[in-house]
């Protein structure tokens, strides 16, 4: 199938409206609630391997952004599907019955953004030891800071 | 770090047994075989057939209790750093710590990350350090050269260094691994990414 | 007698051996582990029951730094994500940004770029066998892998400047062009190479005791490795034909003629043979690549560096490397720094989420048999 045959039968079997993009991607925006539905329709029709879920903190806008990308093996196209989520209330649904890794991911995102995923039973912590403060990858964390006050820099000490 | 008790050479050098002993102990020393950070790609070679290090005496030693070196390679994640200790205070003395790279001795380049400490001397007692990112074998070799001679000379005491300040040590590692309270206070956070199109920085509590 | 016993009796004795229970920690401060990383096992006998991973003893917050450098200061950081492939890394970073440019790089970088590629392909399985074999108790195979390595490596540093880490890709091409002397020395090196390519076969791959060993271990099917997001070799060795630089082609990969290896089986051994296969493609797209070398610039004119902006948009890029599929997702803002860089590494759906599939009823001697042999290597899923 072509990728704009793609992109119609997208249109016309869920009613999201997707661009193509690049010389092989297409990118679509889907609100929170239709998302597992979504990805479950484009997991029948090729797009079979899970390659990454990752977060964008726009606190700019008060949102949360999670992108989950997917390639398909028999088209050769590849789909980055957006989903925003509230900052102040970040929840949303996990995609474990599809893609058992998605789990770890959404495990990650957790600890590292504070974005729930409701479904998921291993939601405790993963990288850091014993961390106390908000999660780090949000924009309102300063690294450097933590860095000088917890660890001590080596000039300033002499 | 006015409370640290120094040690000085006259104080070691006790015996003529001790000098007999150092000259063998600089001939066989053992590195515990743990890979802690990235540095330790430039290892193998070290020890096979591209620059042998078996000719000068060293050679890997899978458990801690048998033996000398604990060679940390490269930065140090928190969570390591509670292991790193432990396979320290199983080793028998005499031993000896061995910095590798820049990351143990200022942070290197991960000196503004949140996940890796930025001195290893405040943790444990580094006897000899590399700078480098990474280390050639060449300078591995030549570091175990001064290594071999700084005990022959009974220079390398990292180890009485350690039980005589051990509470300035656990003191410093407990700061850093049983942190009850968070670093960050609520008002403390940012309102805004800390980046602006012309290049200037907003820092933590706005702008000073 | 034990020893009349038949070897797959005696095994399953073993794992009904359950009297005794504990907790084993086959831990960061291990010689059978690959880095710095840990399983906590739950074991009975010596058959594991329940498997519980510990990552992030190497977590240093890659992507929290990235937001804090300039674009082409981000270059020294990318190489260190993964320590024995690291030019994948640097290309997948720099397709991202031309992508989002809508550049296309000159045609001498493409083919520089593809021959540096295929050589960090080549160390790479190369440590990757030598591991595996060391695995097994045969160190002679890491010693003379080690070895052969040390060829290429000061072919880099005659190239880049740096053995390890190279910092050679940016945004628009490469750093530097190639020095005088550099390709009569390179094909010199792959007749050596390729020469040895008999004693590892006698070594390893026709031993009867290394085929008994691997045979059998962590098997997949095809639509379980598709499922699971495992790539790369260990997805072509379970018989599917599918590679990143046919499908999506990046670089000089377009202009060269090669044929996918697809080595069925699944298992370990087969895995084994499929990193053999890619090794000998790699030699023969290297000699492709330097027949066809064409002349020209080496990098396109980008500007001051200090003052580099990309314009607003985001972009997925992926490359192939030797141990699986890496992406680079990276979102820009219109500003002198990224927005944001989100790095998928090849290990994490085989290291921290295959394993609750693989490990329960797999023996304790088996587990980095099984990591070797999956290329599992912790830097790149803890960034």
């Amino acid at each position: 199938m072509t990728r704009n045959a793609l992109v119609e039968r997208i249109e016309a079997e869920t009613g999201i409206e997707s661009r193509p993009r690049y010389s092989n991607q297409i990118e679509a925006s889907v609100p929170r609630e239709r998302i597992i539905s979504f990805l479950s329709f484009l997991k029948t029709i090729g797009f079979e391997h899970l390659s990454n879920i990752t977060a964008i903190d726009w606190i700019q806008d008060s949102t949360m952004e999670v992108v989950y990308n997917v390639w398909s093996y028999s088209e050769r196209i590849h789909i980055t599907v957006k989903s925003p989520v509230p900052r102040g209330n970040p929840v949303s649904f996990t995609c474990m019955g599809l893609w058992p890794q998605g789990r770890v991911y959404e495990q990650e995102l957790h600890e590292m953004f504070g974005i729930s995923f409701q479904g998921n039973p291993t939601q405790g912590p993963l990288f850091l030891h014993n961390w106390k403060d908000i999660p780090p990858l949000r924009k309102d964390f300063d690294t450097e800071e933590y860095s000088r006050r917890a660890y001590g820099y080596l000039e300033e000490e002499q | 770090m006015s409370d640290f008790i120094k040690v000085s050479r006259d104080e070691i050098m006790d015996g003529k047994m001790e000098r007999v002993l150092d000259f063998f102990r600089a001939r066989s020393m053992w590195m515990l075989y743990y890979c802690t950070g990235c540095g330790a790609i430039e290892l193998p070679p070290s020890m096979t057939s591209a620059f042998d290090m078996e000719r000068f005496g060293l050679g890997p030693m899978a458990t801690p209790r048998q033996a000398d070196i604990l060679l940390i390679t490269g930065y140090i994640s928190v969570k390591t750093l509670k292991r790193v200790i432990r396979s320290y205070e199983q080793m028998p003395d005499p031993k000896w710590v061995v910095g590798f790279g820049s990351c143990p001795v200022n942070g290197g380049i991960y000196w503004n990350s949140y996940a890796t400490i930025n001195q290893l001397e405040k943790y444990l007692p580094v006897d000899i350090s590399i700078a480098g990112c990474m280390p050639r074998p060449q300078a591995v070799l030549d570091m175990f050269q001064k290594l071999k001679n700084m005990i022959q000379r009974g220079e390398a005491v990292g180890y009485k260094k350690y039980k005589l300040n051990y509470d300035w040590y656990k003191k410093n590692q407990d700061e850093v691994l049983n942190r009850e309270e968070p670093v960050f206070r609520e008002d403390e956070l940012f309102s805004a990414p800390p980046e602006q199109i012309s290049g200037e920085k907003i820092t933590a509590g706005g702008n000073r | 007698m034990l020893s009349s016993i038949p070897y797959t009796e005696l095994r399953e004795l073993a794992r009904k051996d359950d009297c005794i229970q504990y907790e084993l920690f086959f831990g960061p401060n291990f010689p059978g582990m690959h880095g710095n990383f840990g399983y906590i096992l739950d074991v009975a006998g010596s058959t594991i029951l329940r498997v519980r991973p510990n990552p992030g003893l190497l977590h240093r917050g890659f992507e929290k730094l990235m937001e804090q450098k300039l674009w082409f200061q981000n270059l020294s950081l990318i190489p260190r994500i993964c320590v024995v492939d690291p030019d994948p890394n640097e290309v997948a970073y720099c397709g991202a940004i031309e992508k989002i440019l809508g550049a296309e790089i000159p045609e001498r970088a493409k083919f520089i770029r593809t021959i540096t590629l295929e050589m960090s392909r080549m160390t790479s399985l190369l440590m990757g066998m030598g591991a595996l074999g060391g695995m097994m108790g045969l160190y002679t195979v890491m010693y003379r892998m080690m070895d052969d390595r040390e060829g290429l490596l000061s072919l880099f540093e005659w190239l880049t400047g740096a053995r390890i880490y190279h910092i050679y890709n940016l945004p628009g091409g490469v750093r530097r062009d190639i020095p005088d002397g550099w390709t009569e020395k390179l094909e010199d090196v792959l007749k050596q190479l390729e020469s040895n390519i008999v004693e590892w076969d006698r070594l390893m791959f026709e031993n009867p005791v290394v085929q008994k060993r691997l045979s059998g271990i962590g098997p997949l099917t095809q639509e379980q490795a598709v499922n699971w997001g495992i790539g790369g070799p260990s997805l072509r060795a379970t018989g599917f034909k599918a590679d990143t630089r046919k499908d999506d082609p990046y670089a000089a990969y377009p202009y060269l003629d090669f044929e996918v290896p697809a080595v069925g089986g699944g298992d370990a051994l087969a895995r084994a043979v499929q990193v053999r296969e890619e090794y000998i493609l790699a030699i023969s797209l290297i000699r492709q690549a330097l027949k066809k070398l064409p002349e020209g610039p080496f990098k396109l004119d980008t500007g001051n560096p200090l003052k580099f902006i990309v314009p607003k948009g985001d972009a997925y890029n992926r490359v192939e490397s030797s141990k699986g599929e890496y992406a680079y997702h990276v979102v820009s803002n219109g500003d002198l720094k990224p927005y944001r860089v989100s790095v998928r590494g090849p290990s994490l759906p085989g290291g921290l989420a295959l394993c609750h599939e693989h490990l329960p009823g797999m023996l304790i001697d088996d587990v980095a048999i099984w990591m070797a042999s999956l290329a599992i290597c912790p830097p790149d899923f803890d960034r």
